[in-house]
Parts: structure tokens; C-alpha cells; sequence
């Protein structure tokens, strides 16, 4: 059990940099995401923390330890991969004792901790099979239970659900929430998938091209994002995002016109809402345009419309219903609007 | 049953009558000089290089009359006891033994390193391996001939296990590199999270995937130094020949009557072993050679 700190961590290849100054401490017991597109860093800054990759520059601790130079091995840590990285020549069993067995561990102990660790994910039938035999989600569960059989100080996820089908994908997601709640390891978790992210983590990190761009607890990145990357990012759908003129607290971009914006900013901004949180309306509203199409979600109606050069879409009742160019009003009060800076995407105001 | 059931069976016949046929045919056809070779090994020369009639071969006419059978073992004899064949025997196998276990150890050691290895070198290094490969084995010889004689080097086994592992090398590293290439990276570095150096990642989680492929870089390597000539006969002495350059001798001296014979029943001792390794390990040889089939 411990924390991690990382300081100012940065990994450079020749000119291309691929994690820069990372900086942030995860707290004991805790669940970080690492959450960005892919090539955003996210991958990298666990390999470093794993010792898979070498640092640049800056520091990671483990606990009181300073691990910069020391080998995978000697972190006392255990990594889920996204292809699982199990040994296809070992059983289950086999595979799940490994790390006991070359970390040395009392003979006498290794029955007991790999039926312990396959019992928690539910592997106990499987143990004398060969992962060639296995399902996808056995796979994913032989190498859980191959990182939890050995009580480590942290664990690291890279992308572990990735390969699963989607159904397989929330049932497993559950499992790994619940594996944390009971081991209380602190882990961090790599994914470019926000639902998984916002699902399961303490805290989330958002990262693009090597930066973060911001850290908080899953409501806070929902609710404030830093920035116009992590606002279209979050959320499904992504947020809104129009780009317009502020003027005394009236927002102006063609279609639409947001009045009582509470900022004193004025010039070129972006304003940001979530298709949720506008609603359809009769007539009158901020904005006012043609349908450029419709979708039917089940619990929902999504309704697009083409404002610039931007797709907005806004959440409706389910048994709504509106033809396409139909002339629509939506309701896109001040209170549910974020705004910021059009040249370099930072959030304007609280 | 319908019509065009029975003509489709009756197609399926005839198709799989003629891949039959052919497929006699064509291993008769391959395996004719060796039968031939066979046969022949138990004849005396006048019969099995007849001017009179080739069929002397088959029925062994002079070697009734010279040894009072059909069938003569003589060949065998004057190979492996007149002419210590057994000692080109036992020089074959150091030679080859050496030369895999050397070559397979540099080999999956570098193979590995430079499947691993994300410099731009390693691919020079592949590269430059190649044009080595590309080069006529006899190039290596000449241009060691003269260093060797000043070294007073020249004529032991250790010094032609030396060059056919230099000669044999590029193609080990070549064909391990391409199977450690196959193999994931996260197998390793599971492996050294879990708890394993790089080389114990190495020997305990990657090589048990890659046997396939060390059996048969391993049986290439082995083939490459049992069947060499050039190196051999240019490099090792007359008591330290190897099997190759000893069959060599047998036929480049026709004076001696029976010295032919020697030369067939060497080949036919020969060839024999080789038979037997390709069967022992033909299910290891097909797998590495459809590689590929490691993933877990």
C-alpha cells in the first residue's frame, strides 16, 4: 500500500515528446483513470510507472522510494495488458503462481494464495486449462488474477476491457470496481473509453498529445471541464461547442443567442452546453433552426441541427418527434452554458 | 440419392484416382536416385556402373560371381573399416554439434536482443547480416586459407566449426529474429512485471513459446554443417575430414578398384540419418515453419 507520486515526469524520442511534465500525487487506495485518445501519453506514463519505459526527465515514487532506475521486477507492482500477456505454454494455474514462483515466495503458500486470487474472479473451474482454451473474458480474468494473487502495491490496467465484446465489457468493469473495493490497492487505470473512466474512478486525468489538461473527480470533469478538449471529450454525446461573439453577457452566433451570461468577458468565445441539459421548446428559446436530422436512442430522441460549422445536438422526450428541416426552438438557459477563450480553448470564469 | 450428387461423386473419383497417380509417380520419381542408390551400395562396381547392360545393377550378375551372393556388404567394409569412414563419422557429428548449439545460442540470444531492440542499428546489423549470408561460402574460405596456415590453425575441427557458425549466423539470426518478432511484447514484460530479470523473462516465458522455431533454425543450422563442402575440404586435414570431403576422396582416387563402392556406401551411411531427424522432428518442423502459431 502506497502512494505515488510522479514529478514533472517527462518522456521524450529525439524531438517528439510524449509525456511532458507530469505532475500529480495518487493518493493511498486510490483509483486513477488516465483518460485521452489514443498517442495522448496515457499509455506511456504507465509504462514509466511500471519501469517498462525509461523516464526523460522528472521523478516517480513509489511509497518513500525514488524508482527511476530500478527494473520492473524490484517496483513491487503488477500490470494488467490489454492483450493479457498471458504464458500460453502454462495452465491457469501456472500462470496465475508465476509471479510467486520467481518472486520466491514460500512453496507452501502458493495454493492457497492462487485459489484465493482465482475464487475472486471467479476462475475456479478453469485452472488446468490452457489460455488457448480460454474465452476472451477468461483471459482477462486469468490475468487479473494473476496480478492480484501477489498483493502488490499498486496495480496498473492498460486498457484491460478493451478486447472484450460490450457486454462482457460492463459485467468485467463491475467485477474490477469491486475487486478495488475489496483489495483497496491503489490502481491506475488506462483507457481511452470516458464511460469506463467516469464508471470507475476516484480521480480521472485528462490527457492529449503528452499534456494534461485536466484532473479532477469524474463530476468535476463532467460538470467543469478546464477546456474546450476536455468538454468535447467527456460525455456521450461530447459536448456542444460554438464558436460565437460575447458582448455585455450576450452570446451571438447566427442561430443562436444566449442573453444574462454572468461574465464580464467580451470578444471571440466558444460556448459549450450538454445535449441533456438544453430542452426542446415551443417556440421563443436561444436558438431557433431547421432539423438536420433525427435519431431515436430508446430512452431519448436526439435532435441535430447545423449551427456554423458545428453539429449541435440536443437531448429530447423519447416520443418526440420532428421531420427534418422542421423549424425547431430549444431552450439553452445561461445557467447550463459554459464558455471559453475561442484562441486557446480555457474555460472563462467558474 | 439425385443425379447431380452422383455425378459430383463419380468427379470427386476420378479426381482423387489421378492426384493419386500422380502423386505415385511423382515420388517414385523423387525417390528414384536414392532407392537406386541403395540398391546399388550392396553391389560390386562392375555391376553397379556396368558398360554392359544397366540391368547388371538390378540383378547383380559380377557380384555373384565375385562374392558368391546377390548381395555384398564389401562397399560398407572397405568405407567404414579399410578407410575409417567411422572417423569422418564422429568428425561430422562434433562439426555439427558444435555448430548448432553455438549457432543457436548466439542466435536466439541476438535474434531476440534485436527483435527487442527499438535502435535503428539493430536493422544495420540485419542488414549487413544479410550480405553476409548473400556471399559464396567460398569466399570466407580463401580469404582464411593463408591467416589460418600463419596461425597454425589450419586443419582443426575447431577452427571449421569457427567459420561454418560465421557462415551460418546471419541466417540464424535472421530466421529467430523473425520468430522472436511474432511473439508479443507483452508476454516479456508481463514476465518482468510479475517478477522476472530480462533474461529470465528470456528463458522462462519466450523460449518455451519458441521452441518450434529453435527446432528449426536448429535443424537448418545442423543441415547447413553437415552437408558443407567447401569449408570442410578446404579447411580440415586429412584425419580430421568430415563425412562430405571423405566421400569426396573416396571418388576422386577411380585407380583402386572398389573405391566407388566405398564412395556409395558412404553416401547411403550418409544419407540415412538425416532421414531419421526430419521424421523425429517433422511435427516441430511443420509448426515452425507456419509460424505464428505461438499466440496464446
Amino acid at each position: 500500500m502506497a502512494e505515488i507520486r510522479l514529478k514533472n515526469v517527462t518522456k521524450r524520442w529525439g524531438d517528439f515528446v510524449g509525456v511532458q511534465k507530469f505532475d500529480l500525487d495518487i493518493a493511498d487506495k486510490e483509483f486513477l483513470v488516465l483518460l485521452g485518445p489514443s498517442g495522448c501519453g496515457k499509455t506511456t506514463t504507465m509504462r514509466m510507472i511500471a519501469g517498462l519505459e525509461d523516464i526523460t526527465d522528472g521523478e516517480i515514487w513509489l511509497g518513500d522510494r525514488m524508482v527511476n532506475k530500478l527494473e520492473p521486477k524490484d517496483r513491487d507492482i503488477s500490470m494488467v495488458f490489454q492483450s493479457y500477456g498471458l504464458y500460453p505454454n502454462m495452465t491457469v494455474y501456472e500462470n496465475i503462481r508465476f509471479p510467486l514462483k520467481v518472486r520466491k515466495v514460500p512453496k507452501d503458500q502458493h495454493d492457497e494464495r492462487v485459489m484465493k486470487a482465482a475464487e475472486m474472479v471467479e476462475l475456479k473451474d478453469f485452472l488446468d486449462r490452457r489460455p488457448a482454451a480460454l474465452s476472451g473474458g477468461q483471459r482477462q480474468r486469468v490475468a487479473l488474477a494473476r496480478a492480484i494473487v501477489r498483493e502488490p502495491t499498486a496495480f496498473l490496467m492498460d486498457e484491460p476491457l478493451s478486447n472484450l465484446d460490450a457486454k462482457l465489457r460492463v459485467s468485467t468493469r463491475a467485477q474490477i470496481k469491486n475487486l478495488h473495493h475489496t483489495l483497496k490497492t491503489t490502481t491506475i487505470y488506462v483507457t481511452h473509453d470516458q464511460i469506463e473512466a467516469m464508471t470507475l474512478a476516484d480521480r480521472v486525468v485528462v490527457m492529449n498529445k503528452g499534456v494534461v489538461q485536466q484532473v479532477g473527480t469524474p463530476t468535476d470533469i463532467y460538470d467543469k471541464p478546464a477546456n474546450t478538449f476536455v468538454a468535447g471529450f467527456i460525455g456521450s454525446p461530447a459536448m456542444n461547442l460554438v464558436d460565437g461573439e460575447l458582448r455585455d453577457g450576450v452570446f451571438e452566433a447566427g442561430k443562436v443567442r444566449v442573453t444574462g451570461l454572468p461574465t464580464t468577458h467580451n470578444g471571440k468565445v466558444t460556448l459549450g452546453f450538454r445535449a441533456e441539459d438544453a430542452t426542446i421548446v415551443p417556440e421563443g428559446g436561444e436558438l431557433s433552426a431547421p432539423v438536420y436530422s433525427m435519431e431515436l436512442l430508446g430512452d431519448a430522441s436526439m435532435i441535430s441541427f447545423r449551427v456554423g460549422g458545428e453539429l449541435v445536438s440536443i437531448k429530447a422526450a423519447k416520443d418526440y418527434r420532428a421531420e427534418i428541416d422542421e423549424q425547431v426552438h430549444a431552450a439553452i438557459p445561461a445557467e447550463i452554458c459554459h464558455l471559453f477563450d475561442s484562441k486557446t480553448g480555457a474555460r472563462l470564469g467558474a | 440419392m439425385s443425379g447431380t450428387s452422383m455425378i459430383a461423386r463419380r468427379r470427386s473419383r476420378t479426381l482423387a484416382t489421378v492426384s493419386t497417380l500422380f502423386l505415385i509417380t511423382w515420388l517414385i520419381v523423387a525417390a528414384f536416385p536414392f532407392l537406386w542408390t541403395v540398391w546399388g551400395s550392396f553391389k560390386v562396381e562392375s555391376d553397379f556402373f556396368s558398360r554392359e547392360s544397366w540391368l547388371n545393377a538390378l540383378f547383380g550378375v559380377y557380384t555373384e560371381m565375385q562374392t558368391g551372393a546377390p548381395f555384398t556388404g564389401d562397399g560398407y567394409y572397405g568405407a567404414w573399416i579399410t578407410r575409417d569412414f567411422w572417423r569422418a563419422v564422429v568428425n561430422t557429428a562434433i562439426v555439427t554439434l558444435c555448430v548448432t548449439v553455438i549457432s543457436l545460442t548466439i542466435g536466439t540470444l541476438g535474434g531476440y536482443a534485436l527483435a527487442r531492440s527499438g535502435h535503428r542499428y539493430a536493422f544495420w546489423i540485419l542488414i549487413a547480416a544479410l550480405v553476409f549470408r548473400a556471399m559464396p561460402h567460398i569466399t570466407l574460405v580463401s580469404g582464411y586459407l593463408l591467416p589460418f596456415f600463419e596461425l597454425n590453425i589450419w586443419g582443426h575441427l575447431a577452427t571449421s566449426i569457427v567459420v561454418l557458425v560465421a557462415i551460418n549466423q546471419p541466417f540464424t539470426l535472421w530466421m529467430l529474429h523473425s520468430f522472436f518478432l511474432s511473439i508479443p511484447k507483452d508476454l516479456d514484460e508481463s514476465a518482468m512485471v510479475d517478477g522476472c530479470t530480462r533474461f529470465q523473462a528470456f528463458r522462462w516465458v519466450v523460449i518455451p513459446v519458441m521452441w518450434p522455431g529453435v527446432i528449426t533454425t536448429g535443424l537448418f543450422s545442423f543441415l547447413l554443417a553437415y552437408n558443407d563442402f567447401a569449408v570442410t575440404a578446404m579447411l580440415l586435414s586429412q584425419d580430421n575430414q568430415t563425412m562430405v570431403p571423405k566421400i569426396s576422396s573416396f571418388l576422386g582416387s577411380i585407380q583402386e578398384q572398389g573405391n566407388v563402392m566405398f564412395a556409395v556406401a558412404a553416401v547411403v551411411s550418409a544419407t540415412a540419418p538425416l532421414f531419421l531427424l526430419v521424421m523425429f522432428f517433422q511435427r516441430q518442423i511443420v509448426s515452425g515453419l507456419t509460424a505464428g502459431a505461438v499466440k496464446g
